[in-house]
């Protein structure tokens, strides 16, 4: 924990200069009245979490409106990291997002942003409990547009459209794309219901990309004799057993 | 002034239709063809009687119809001038002359058999005025039905004019350079004024294309503050007639449609196409921006957009089209109008 002394480190994510440039102004006036400390800004969601990772961070400052990643799917990744920074979502103007805030009790800053309202939060966030990545994605009914994975320290993102499977083993999930295979710390059913339109369960422990099924071949166990569906991958030579239960899918893929 | 009345959108203003507009000539037509047809169909005995009775009552109603549109298309402008009571006068009167004229015409050139009486006479005069009377109250009721003339209505117009996603990120930006750059502050916050004081101007009287770009400028500028390098715009105004006149606030919120979602969203920088050009008799307005497929804002504007179709409707009718064209990668939108010159105003009225 930071004792009280030390400054209050802080990063700045928004599209717009101007209004990185008004929150500069805005902090470098708060430094009078608090310790603190500004350590980057950046204009994008890969730009903040390319800058973030391996930097440890107090608060992280939002905006939630940003091309390409919205500033809510960039706080939930930036919730993966080892010791998570404290965040504070910024907006002009949002109907939406500021109902689903109201809701969860989460704290946002309404652009132009006030001096006193900047101070509070910047206040609450040293005794602040992080955010869990649940709450976050109650606040948006879009799914996010690449899952994070840790790796040594480092936030790297898998743009879902390169997610081959999702499959369940033991304590991890594994996500294979192409290339390789990531560990995901998120629950198979969680992924199930955020990527429901990408993804259909094959199996107790396996979620598929509809996209990548090229086709079904039925295998017949050696041993047992017994036989059982399975999915043939597009661009993995690969099969994936589909369990008794979810055999209606081969009908309806035809 | 020809062609330039004031549709004013919050208090109604009763005007008679310009009758110099297709739109208002067709509509006659085929409203008055259709009230024939009833006529027809209600006195016939049978099914090739309808053609007949039809083509009995042609006889007299095609030529005081067509006689009539064209003398109110020549009294048009003179129309125009007097207040509505007058005008409605002239025209139900118009209505009656005509037809007492043709009647009598008509019968010395034997095309019709008179019936001596004064009943036939007064019965046509009267169902001509009549007539006329009916489509004069669909006119006005058309206006009505077109203009949001409901408080809730004036306020949600209002609303889709200046977008509080616009408004507050603008505040916002201004306040980001105010320190740094005043004289751009200044600027900035005056374009804001000129913007927003014609949003909530409370007549809708026809500007010039000259005012409307201007206006479409600054904003543009105020965009460029915000977004920087990824708002490009590309203006296409060679062959645009400076005096050409059209409803106010037309290209811009077309413009911070194509801003909203075609820029925003888009994680590299994109172009705003602006063409703006006369063909003829038409004038064309078209804004073009790039589109994502996925990822886009998702609440639209269609409030402005629709706002801009009604606007367009009731001031041009027919010879008003708005056309959208929605590529995998683009959004085009395509306004045609008439191209209405403006008046220069005679010296003792500066």
């Amino acid at each position: 924990m930071n004792d009280v002394e030390s400054p209050l480190t802080i990063f700045i994510v928004d599209d717009e200069p101007p209004a990185r440039n008004r929150i500069k102004d805005l902090l470098a006036d708060c430094s009078e009245q608090m310790p603190l400390q500004l350590v980057g800004e950046a204009g994008n969601g890969y730009e903040a979490l390319d800058k973030l990772s391996g930097v440890q961070v107090d608060v992280v400052l939002v905006d939630i409106r940003m091309p390409q990643m919205d500033g809510i799917e960039l706080a939930r990744h930036l919730n993966k990291l080892p010791t998570p920074p404290a965040i504070i979502f910024t907006t002009a103007y949002d109907v939406y997002a500021i109902q689903a805030f109201e809701l969860h009790a989460i704290d946002y800053l309404l652009k132009p942003i006030r001096i006193g309202r900047l101070l509070d939060a910047l206040t609450r966030t040293r005794s602040a409990v992080p955010l869990r990545g649940e709450k976050l994605q109650e606040l948006t009914p879009e799914p996010r547009k690449n899952i994070a994975i840790h790796e040594r320290g480092k936030i790297h993102l898998i743009p879902i459209e390169q997610v081959m499977y999702l499959r369940a083993e033991l304590k991890y999930v594994t996500l294979r794309t192409v290339e390789r295979e990531y560990l995901v710390e998120e629950t198979l059913g969680a992924l199930e219901k955020e990527f429901a339109i990408r993804f259909i369960r094959i199996h107790r422990n396996c979620l598929v990309a509809k996209d990548e099924i090229v086709g079904f071949e039925k295998i017949v166990d050696e041993k047992s004799g017994d036989s059982y569906w399975a999915v043939n991958l597009k661009k993995l030579n690969e099969t994936l057993p589909i369990s008794r239960r979810q055999q209606f899918i081969v009908k309806e893929f035809g | 002034m020809p062609n330039v009345q004031s549709i004013n959108q919050n208090t109604l203003s009763d005007a008679l239709p310009d009758f110099r507009n297709w739109g208002v000539m067709l509509r006659s037509l085929l409203l008055v063809n259709g009230m024939v047809l009833l006529v027809a169909i209600a006195q016939a005995t049978s099914w090739q009687d309808i053609v007949a009775r039809m083509l009995g009552l042609s006889a007299l109603l095609q030529p005081v119809l067509l006689l009539n549109l064209s003398l109110l298309f020549m009294l048009n402008p003179w129309l125009e001038r007097l207040t509505y009571k007058k005008g409605t006068a002239v025209v139900l009167l118009l209505a009656m002359t005509v037809t007492l004229m043709v009647y009598h015409l008509g019968g010395k050139l034997s095309l019709y058999t008179i019936v001596h009486g004064n009943f036939y006479s007064g019965r046509n005069a009267l169902l001509g005025s009549v007539i006329a009377g009916l489509l004069l109250v669909y006119f006005r009721f058309r206006v009505r039905v077109l203009s949001p003339a409901v408080d809730a209505a004036r306020l949600q117009a209002l609303q889709a004019r200046i977008r509080p996603h616009f408004l507050f990120n603008s505040i916002n930006a201004v306040l980001g350079i105010v320190r740094a750059d005043p004289k751009r502050a200044e600027t900035a916050l005056e374009d804001m004024a000129d913007l927003f004081r014609m949003a909530m101007a409370q007549d809708d009287d026809l500007v010039t294309v000259r005012q409307e770009v201007a206006l479409a400028r600054q904003y543009l500028a105020l965009e460029q503050l915000r977004l920087g390098e990824r708002l490009k715009v590309n203006w296409y105004t060679e062959n645009m007639p400076d005096d050409a006149l059209l409803p106010p606030l037309v290209l811009q919120p077309l413009l911070e449609n194509a801003v909203y979602h075609g820029i925003e969203p888009l994680a590299k920088d994109g172009f705003v196409d602006i063409k703006l050009y006369r063909n003829g008799n038409e004038m064309h307005l078209e804004v073009y921006n790039p589109r994502q497929e996925q990822g886009g804002h998702h609440v639209g504007n269609k409030m402005a957009l629709s706002n801009i179709r009604e606007r367009l409707a009731l001031q041009f009718d027919v010879e008003a089209s708005y056309k959208v064209e929605i590529g995998k990668d683009f959004y085009r939108v395509h306004i045609k109008l008439p191209y209405v010159q403006e008046i220069p105003k005679p010296f003792f009225f500066a």
